[in-house]
């Protein structure tokens, strides 16, 4: 450590109680198979921010979600996850979704026969139990419930409907954040919910995650349109190529990718990829 | 079909010599039957229609007549009584008529709710009763024919409308050695008539029995049925059943058999179109586990043009159950728009689980749309992750899941307590089968 003053260590240490997530060498390969798709992940997002992540078709965006997430499918075979100070590696994704990490999925699946209202009852209790909040009566949750439809704008007739089963594309994203609304995640991954989203649409789930986002929690969204972020104003950008963020920046570095595409970081890709 | 008379006697023809007597009334029914009897050999795997399901539990018991069974009493039989059948209601032990618990002529005028003996010289049971039954080369209907005590006859007159649905609950006792009970049915739904039949066959303990039931309808021009079949038998029990039901010209015949129990079942629902305008459905759903077989062979019969048809038949199974499929579907050669869909899914929870499905369409009319499909899965893990993500724990998910799966087949069911009690029945079982480790 090159500083070593003591206002340097002081602010370290505040900063250490107010990171949410903290990604250290993640590596990370499909279950069974041996094929690495993350290459050594370093992330670090603090309470109160919004990272945005971009990068090519195929660079591992949404495979960092789900590991973050903890989806079976994947291994952790090296480096950490630590949320709000203590590696997850170990817990399930139910566990980690008590704890507060919500992601929205790039493609939301559907379920046939469950209800949404069915789904965020049981979310909704489960995760309120065991976060030390109250749990809402079947007409607590129903005002409180409707006060979040309100929020993204959606019609109460998708409450009876069947999770997803049959939504448009732009439906789902919306029921996505629906649902983090919901559920009140410290930690939200929202992976390319913009995609699929109409216009209007787009203004509207923006200001509802803008509403929703506050001085405690913490936004990690995956894009590929620096549209989004126009609405959604990132604290830091990152650029992930082949598996590793190989760049990062504030909101600026959104427009310069608009400009230039990916080409010009490939090469970065490689030399740190070589480097390491 | 060659299997005529070169087999031995099985155990159901040698207990066919114990027919009831004193029934002067149904003389020649068990008469022609017993004759058919003793020219028809049992089943074997070596036929096509019961290559997947083998027979020797039933061939292997020594079953015993139901005087030397040693039988013990029914008790809390009004559990199992649904609210809305209060005044129409029908209660056999073992296959024996219980007037003490029955509830008959709450209908009012145009609707007979009744059992068969008492209603022999009824005109209706004389025209249809065993005339209907149209099971090739089957000792089970045989066997009825000859054995059958007594059974339940259901009546609507022209235009009558029943007010309340029909309870036909069949209770089976505990009982020191195994008996065969052979519960009857006949319900005649005359031009533009309407009733709901809910039949419900219980095992009031564990022990093993056999029961057939042989069920007979018809639906006359017009007429509506709802029918809904339950079956809990015994966790040893072995259950053969043959519904049968006559379509005429615009009337509906709607049937729901949710299959429970039983350590064997082979059930055969068939549906007859006479008339042009028809509708029909025949779902099922079928939740085994342990060492269950539960067997359905379906026959949908399109003989007239204009036909609407549905048939969705679920199944989960666990354990080391085993599930079989057959549906047939026929469209005659004149028979033209036919709209007939049939669906066979399967959920498979367990490794050691077994499902054989065949879908079977005989078409031989051009402008007809049958849509069919067989698929088996196991619980999708995307799916589960997706449950799991929003926080719930991985068994819980796979119970959502699987009751969600389930559930789609009983939502017509529209009597309450029944769609309750079905509910439950397949809340329990999700719960009790909170699902082997799935894997991927
Ligand atoms: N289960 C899997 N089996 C095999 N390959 C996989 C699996 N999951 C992900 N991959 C591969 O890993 C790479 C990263 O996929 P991922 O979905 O994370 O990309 P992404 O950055 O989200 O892309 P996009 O922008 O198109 O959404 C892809 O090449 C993908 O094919
Ligand atoms: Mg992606």
């Amino acid at each position: 450590m090159r500083h070593t003053n003591k206002s340097f260590l002081k602010q370290k240490l505040n900063q250490k109680e107010t990171i949410v997530l903290e990604l250290k060498n993640l590596h990370a390969e499909v279950e069974g198979e041996g094929i690495e798709i993350l290459k050594g992940v370093n992330l670090k997002v603090n309470k109160g921010e919004i990272h945005a992540i971009m990068g090519p078709n195929g660079s591992g965006k949404s495979t960092l979600a789900k590991v973050v997430a903890g989806h079976p499918e994947y291994e952790v075979t090296g480096g950490d996850i630590i949320y709000n100070g203590e590696s997850i590696l170990e817990m399930d994704p139910d566990e980690r979704a008590h704890a507060g990490v919500f992601l929205a999925f790039q493609y939301p699946v559907e379920v046939p026969g469950v209800t949404n209202t069915t789904l965020l009852r049981e979310s909704y209790n489960t995760i309120a139990a065991s976060r030390g909040r109250e749990e809402l009566d079947p007409l607590e949750f129903d005002d409180y419930i409707r006060e979040k439809l309100d929020l993204v704008e959606m019609n109460p007739d998708f409450l009876e409907r069947s999770v997803n089963a049959g939504f448009s594309g732009g439906e789902k994203k919306r029921n996505e954040i629906f649902q983090m609304a919901v559920l009140q995640p410290t930690l939200s991954l929202l992976d390319e919910t913009d995609s699929g989203l109409d216009i209007d649409a787009l203004r509207v789930v923006s200001d509802g995650i803008n509403k929703l986002h506050g001085e405690e929690d913490a936004i990690v969204l995956i894009t590929h349109y620096q549209r989004l972020l126009n609405y959604i104003i990132p604290d830091f950008v990152h650029v992930m190529i082949g598996g590793k963020i190989v760049k990062s920046g504030g909101k600026e570095l959104a427009f310069e990718l608009e400009e230039k595409g990916y080409d010009w970081l490939e090469s970065l890709a490689k030399v740190n990829g070589e480097a390491k | 079909m060659g299997n005529l008379t070169k087999a031995e006697p099985s155990i159901l023809h040698n207990l066919a010599i114990h027919a009831p007597e004193n029934t002067p009334q149904w003389s020649n029914v068990r008469g022609k039957n017993l004759k058919a009897l003793n020219s028809t050999a049992f089943p074997h795997r070596k036929i096509e229609e019961w290559r997947f399901t083998d027979l020797k539990p039933i061939e292997r018991t020594e079953f015993v007549p139901l005087s030397e069974a040693g039988v013990l009493p029914a008790t809390d039989i009004e559990k199992y009584f649904i609210p809305e059948s209060d005044r129409s209601r029908l209660v056999f032990i073992n296959g024996r008529f219980q007037e003490k618990y029955s509830s008959i002529g709450g209908l009012g005028k145009g609707v007979t709710v009744g059992n068969l003996n008492a209603n022999a010289s009824h005109e209706t049971v004389s025209s249809y009763f065993d005339k209907l039954v149209n099971y090739e080369e089957d000792v089970f209907t045989m066997f009825n024919g000859v054995m059958f005590e007594d059974g339940a006859f259901i009546h609507l007159e022209k235009g009558a409308k029943a007010e309340a649905p029909i309870q036909v609950l069949n209770l089976y006792t505990d009982a020191s050695k195994p008996f065969v009970a052979t519960p009857r049915m006949l319900v005649v739904a005359e031009e533009e008539s309407d009733v709901t039949i809910i039949e419900d066959h219980i095992g009031l303990s564990e022990n093993r029995y056999l029961t057939i039931p042989v069920c007979e309808v018809k639906t006359k021009k017009g007429a509506h049925i709802h029918h809904v079949r339950i079956q809990r038998d015994s966790i040893n029990a072995l259950h053969v059943s043959r519904p049968i039901a006559y379509v005429e010209k615009n009337a509906e015949y709607h049937s729901y058999t949710i299959t429970l129990g039983a350590k064997l079942s082979r059930n055969e629902p068939r549906v007859v179109q006479e008339d042009e305008e028809v509708n029909f459905t025949l779902d099922g759903l079928v939740l085994i586990d342990g060492e269950q077989i539960a067997d359905t062979h379906s026959v949908m019969d399109h003989r007239f043009s204009h036909a609407n048809s549905h048939q969705l038949h679920k199944v989960v199974v666990n354990g080391s159950a085993h599930s079989i499929f057959n549906g047939k579907i026929f469209v005659r050669r004149d028979a033209q728009k036919i709209d007939s869909f049939q669906e066979n899914r399967n959920l498979l929870l367990s490794i050691d689980g077994l499902v054989n499905t065949k879908p079977q369409l005989e078409i031989f009319a051009d402008d007809v749309l049958c849509s069919h499909g067989a698929t088996i899965g196991q619980l999708d893990p995307e799916e589960v992750f997706y449950l799991q993500s929003r926080g719930m724990t991985e068994e819980k998910a796979k119970e959502v899941l699987t009751y969600a799966f389930a559930l789609e087949t009983i939502e017509n069911v529209k009597v309450e307590s029944v769609h309750k009690l079905l509910i439950e029945e397949v809340y329990r079982y999700t719960k009790a089968n909170s699902v082997e480790k799935v894997t991927a």
